[in-house]
C-alpha cells in the first residue's frame, strides 16, 4: 500500500474542489442574506462580515417562527417530510434487507433495478406522472376504478378525485417515490456488510427469528437507516419542484416553494437568501445527528 | 400583510453604488448555480440606481423619457407607461446596421412554452440557413431574473408590457433597426404602430394580443355570463379543485381588484392590495384553486372546468388541445369589456445578441401576414395584430368557432384597453409580498 501522504496528495484537489464550491456558494448566499439592498431593492451582497446587516434574517425568522406569516408552511413542510420519511422507511427497509440478505443470485438484478430510475431524471419522471395522474390519465383512471380515491376520501387524506388538484397525499407519495432509492442504497450497503456469524450466533443461543431481527439486525443496521434518512431529509426540505408539478396549490406549498418564490420573483431576493440560511441552520441539526451516530458506529467497530 | 417593514439599510451603506464589481458578482453566480440553482436569481445585482433615462432620453415624442416629469418611474428611472401616458424609452446603444444576416449556427429565442409554431420555426430556419432554438420560461419574473444574471444569452426575447422598461433599464435589449422590419409598417394594426409602452417604436414589435377573462366548459358547468364576471371564481365552490387562477401575481391579484370594482390595475395602494390578498385567500379556502397557466390544456381535457384564463388559452384549446370527444362548442369565454385587461406580448432583440441581423429578419418573418396566420391558427391560438387577419372572417371561415368570437380582440377594443403595466419598485414589492402571503396557503 502506498504511504499515507500519497493519498493525502491525491485527494487534495478533490477536497479543495468540493470545499471551494460549497463554501463559495454558501458564502454568497450568506452575503446576500446579510447584505443590503439598493434603493431599488436590488440585493447588494456584503462580503465583509463587519458590514453584515441582520435585518433580513430577523424578518425571515419572524416570518417562519410560530405565529408568523409563513409558520403554516413550516408546519406543513415538517409534517409532509415526516410522513414521507416514515413511508420511505416502511417501503425501503424490506427491499434493502431482501436485496442484501435473501435475494441470493437475484441481488444484483434488484440493485440494478434500484439504480434504474436514475437513468431518467427525477423531473422527467415527475412530468410523466403529471400526465398519468391527470384526471384523464391511465394511473388516475386505474386508481379511481379501484376505489383508491374513495378510500382516501373516507380516510380524510384526499378531497375529490383529482390526484393533481392540490392533494397533500400526492405530494407526499411523490416525495417518497423520488427519494426512496437514495434511502435504500446506503441501507443496502450497511446490511450487506452485516456479519452473518452474529445472526447465526443469535439463533444458536435460542433467539427466535423475530427476536434476532429486533435485538441484533435492527440495532446493527441503525447507522445505515440514519444515513439513508439524513440523505433524503436534506434534499426533501429544499425540494420545490415536486410540489410545483404534483400540485401547485397554495395549500400544499412547502418552504422550498416559498424560498423559490422570493428568489425567482420580485424585489425580495435578500429575504429568500435569509430564509435559505435559516433552513440550512435547521438542517445542521440533522447533519450533527448523523455525524454523531457515524462516529459512534466507528467507535463500536474499533 | 402582517409585515411590511423593510429592514433599514445599514448606516454605513445608505445607498450602495460601487462596492460590488461585476466580476465578484459573476463569481458568485457560478458558485450559486452549483449551490443548487435555487439562488441563481440573486446575481447581476449591479447597481441600477442611476436613472438610465436621464442619460440618453433625447428625441422622444412628448415629455416621456424625462424622469423628472413626475409620475411613477421604474427601478431604472424610466417613466412607467400607462395606456393614457405613453412613454418613449431611452435609446441605449445603436441599432444594428443593415447587412447580411448571420447564417449558420443557432438563433436563440427565449419565450413561454408552446408559444411559437414549430412549423414556422422550421420554415424560417430552412429559408435562412439557421437553426432556431427556443428556451422557455414559466413566469416573466423568472425570465427577468435569469436574463439579468447575464448567464443566459439569447438573440430574441419575448416579453410583455410590464417588463419592457426594466429590460431596457438593465440594458438587456437593443434598439431595433426598423428598416429591417418592413412588415411592421406594412401589416400591423395602426393602434400598435407606435404603442404607448414603446413610443416610436424603439425596442419592440408586437407579437400577439389577449384579454384576461373567465373560460369555462359549458357542458360541465352551469354559469351565467351575465353575472359580474369575476364573481364566477368566488362562486365556484361546487367545482372545488377544478378552478384555475393564473399563476401570475399581476393577473391573480388583478382579478380580486377588478371584482372589488377597482379600475386602476396598477394600483400601489396597500389597503387595496391587502384586501385583494384577503379575497384570494378566501377564494382558495372556498374553491381550492389551481394556480397554473396551462388552461389551454387543462380546460379542454376537463382537468379544470372553469378558471381565470387568457383569451388565447381558449382559442388555443379549441385549435390544438381538444380531445376527440369534446367539441369546440363546449368551450366558453367571457371578459370584462369595460376596463378589463387587454394587452399584447412583444418581441425584442437582446443587447448581447450574436445574430442581430438574423434576429431582425426573424421578427420581420413573424409579422408576415401568412406566417402570422399559420402561427396563430395552426398552433399558438393567440391572435396577432395583423391587418389581414380579420376576426369576422376567421369566424366566417370556421377557423375559430363562433362561440369563442369574444376571445378575439378588435383594434377598437384594444384602443380602449386597460392593462397591467410596470410598477415602481415599492409597488412591485407590495404586490410580490402579497402574492407570497397568498402562496403560503
Amino acid at each position: 500500500m502506498a504511504p499515507r501522504w500519497v493519498w493525502r496528495l491525491l485527494s487534495a484537489p478533490g477536497l479543495l474542489f468540493l470545499a471551494v464550491f460549497f463554501l463559495v456558494a454558501f458564502y454568497a448566499v450568506v452575503a446576500v442574506g446579510l447584505g443590503n439592498v439598493t434603493t431599488q431593492f436590488q440585493p447588494v451582497p456584503h462580503w465583509n462580515p463587519l458590514d453584515w446587516n441582520v435585518g433580513y434574517l430577523r424578518e425571515a425568522l419572524s416570518n417562519l417562527a410560530p405565529g408568523g406569516q409563513m409558520w403554516p408552511v413550516v408546519v406543513r413542510t415538517v409534517l409532509y417530510i415526516a410522513v414521507a420519511m416514515a413511508l420511505t422507511l416502511l417501503i425501503g427497509y424490506p427491499v434493502a434487507y431482501y436485496a442484501a440478505r435473501c435475494a441470493g443470485r437475484w441481488s444484483g438484478l434488484i440493485l440494478a433495478l434500484l439504480v434504474l430510475p436514475f437513468w431518467i431524471s427525477y423531473i422527467m419522471r415527475l412530468l410523466a406522472w403529471t400526465n398519468l395522474l391527470a384526471s384523464d390519465g391511465y394511473a388516475s383512471e386505474a386508481l379511481n376504478a379501484l376505489g383508491v380515491d374513495r378510500l382516501f376520501n373516507t380516510l380524510g387524506l384526499m378531497e375529490g378525485d383529482d390526484w393533481l388538484g392540490g392533494q397533500p397525499v400526492t405530494v407526499i407519495i411523490a416525495l417518497v417515490y423520488g427519494y426512496v432509492p437514495f434511502f435504500i442504497l446506503p441501507l443496502y450497503a450497511s446490511l450487506n456488510r452485516l456479519d452473518q456469524r452474529l445472526i447465526e450466533t443469535s439463533r444458536d443461543l435460542g433467539a427466535s427469528a423475530a427476536e434476532t431481527f429486533r435485538r441484533v439486525i435492527l440495532p446493527l443496521s441503525r447507522p445505515g437507516i440514519y444515513a439513508g434518512m439524513v440523505l433524503i431529509a436534506l434534499p426533501m426540505f429544499g425540494d420545490y419542484f415536486t410540489q410545483d408539478l404534483m400540485s401547485g396549490s397554495p395549500n400544499t406549498n412547502m418552504v422550498g416553494n416559498i424560498i423559490n418564490g422570493y428568489v425567482q420573483g420580485g424585489p425580495d431576493k435578500s429575504l429568500g437568501a435569509a430564509m435559505t440560511m435559516l433552513l440550512s441552520a435547521f438542517l445542521l441539526i440533522f447533519m450533527a445527528f448523523y455525524l454523531r451516530s457515524l462516529r459512534r458506529e466507528q467507535r463500536e467497530a474499533e | 400583510m402582517n409585515d411590511t417593514s423593510v429592514p433599514s439599510p445599514s448606516e454605513k451603506h445608505p445607498e450602495e453604488h460601487s462596492g460590488v464589481s461585476r466580476r465578484s458578482l459573476l463569481t458568485g453566480a457560478g458558485a450559486l448555480a452549483l449551490g443548487g440553482g435555487a439562488l441563481a436569481g440573486l446575481v447581476g445585482c449591479e447597481d441600477t440606481t442611476t436613472p438610465v433615462a436621464a442619460a440618453g432620453a433625447g428625441g422622444g415624442a412628448g415629455i416621456m423619457g424625462d424622469p423628472t416629469a413626475g409620475g411613477p418611474v421604474d427601478p431604472a428611472g424610466i417613466p412607467l407607461a400607462r395606456v393614457d401616458y405613453p412613454v418613449t424609452l431611452p435609446l441605449i446603444g445603436d441599432p444594428v446596421k443593415p447587412g447580411e444576416p448571420e447564417r449558420g449556427g443557432v438563433l436563440r429565442v427565449y419565450n413561454y412554452a408552446d408559444y411559437l409554431n414549430p412549423a414556422v420555426l422550421n420554415a424560417f430556419g430552412e429559408e435562412n440557413g439557421v437553426k432556431v432554438e427556443v428556451s422557455t420560461f414559466e413566469t416573466l419574473d423568472e425570465a427577468f431574473s435569469k436574463l439579468s444574471t447575464g448567464g443566459l444569452e439569447f438573440d430574441v426575447i419575448f416579453t410583455t408590457t410590464d417588463q419592457i422598461s426594466r429590460l431596457v433599464g438593465r440594458k438587456l435589449l437593443q434598439p431595433l433597426n426598423y428598416d429591417l422590419i418592413p412588415n411592421l409598417r406594412k401589416n400591423v394594426w395602426d393602434v400598435l404602430q407606435s404603442p404607448y409602452y414603446d413610443v416610436g417604436p424603439r425596442y419592440t414589435v408586437p407579437y400577439v394580443l389577449f384579454t384576461t377573462g373567465i373560460g369555462w366548459r359549458n357542458d360541465l358547468v352551469s354559469y351565467d355570463p351575465a353575472e359580474p364576471i369575476w364573481d364566477a371564481l368566488w362562486d365556484a365552490e361546487r367545482y372545488r379543485g377544478k378552478v384555475q387562477l393564473l399563476n401570475d401575481p399581476r393577473e391573480a391579484i388583478g382579478a380580486a381588484l377588478m371584482r372589488a370594482g377597482i379600475t386602476n390595475l396598477n394600483t400601489e395602494n396597500p389597503a387595496q392590495i391587502e384586501a385583494a390578498i384577503r379575497d384570494l385567500i378566501k377564494l382558495n379556502d372556498d374553491v381550492r384553486v389551481k394556480v397554473a397557466i396551462n388552461g389551454y390544456e387543462t380546460l379542454p381535457t376537463g382537468r379544470i372546468v372553469l378558471g381565470e384564463v387568457w383569451s388565447g388559452d381558449v382559442l388555443s384549446a379549441a385549435i390544438s388541445y381538444l380531445p376527440k370527444d369534446v367539441p369546440a362548442t363546449a368551450l366558453s369565454y367571457v371578459y370584462q369589456e369595460q376596463g378589463g385587461p387587454i394587452a399584447n406580448d412583444m418581441i425584442g432583440i437582446a443587447a448581447a445578441a450574436q445574430k442581430p441581423v438574423m434576429a431582425h429578419r426573424f421578427l420581420n418573418y413573424l409579422l408576415d401576414a401568412d406566417v402570422a396566420l399559420e402561427n396563430f391558427v395552426d398552433f399558438v391560438g393567440y391572435q396577432p395584430p395583423i391587418r389581414g387577419i380579420d376576426p369576422a372572417s376567421l369566424i366566417k371561415d370556421e377557423v375559430i368557432p363562433p362561440n369563442l368570437a369574444n376571445a378575439l380582440v378588435t383594434p377598437e377594443a384594444f384602443a380602449s384597453a386597460n392593462a397591467f403595466l410596470g410598477l415602481t419598485v415599492t409597488g412591485q414589492r407590495l404586490w410580490d409580498r402579497g402574492w407570497q402571503q397568498f402562496r403560503a396557503g
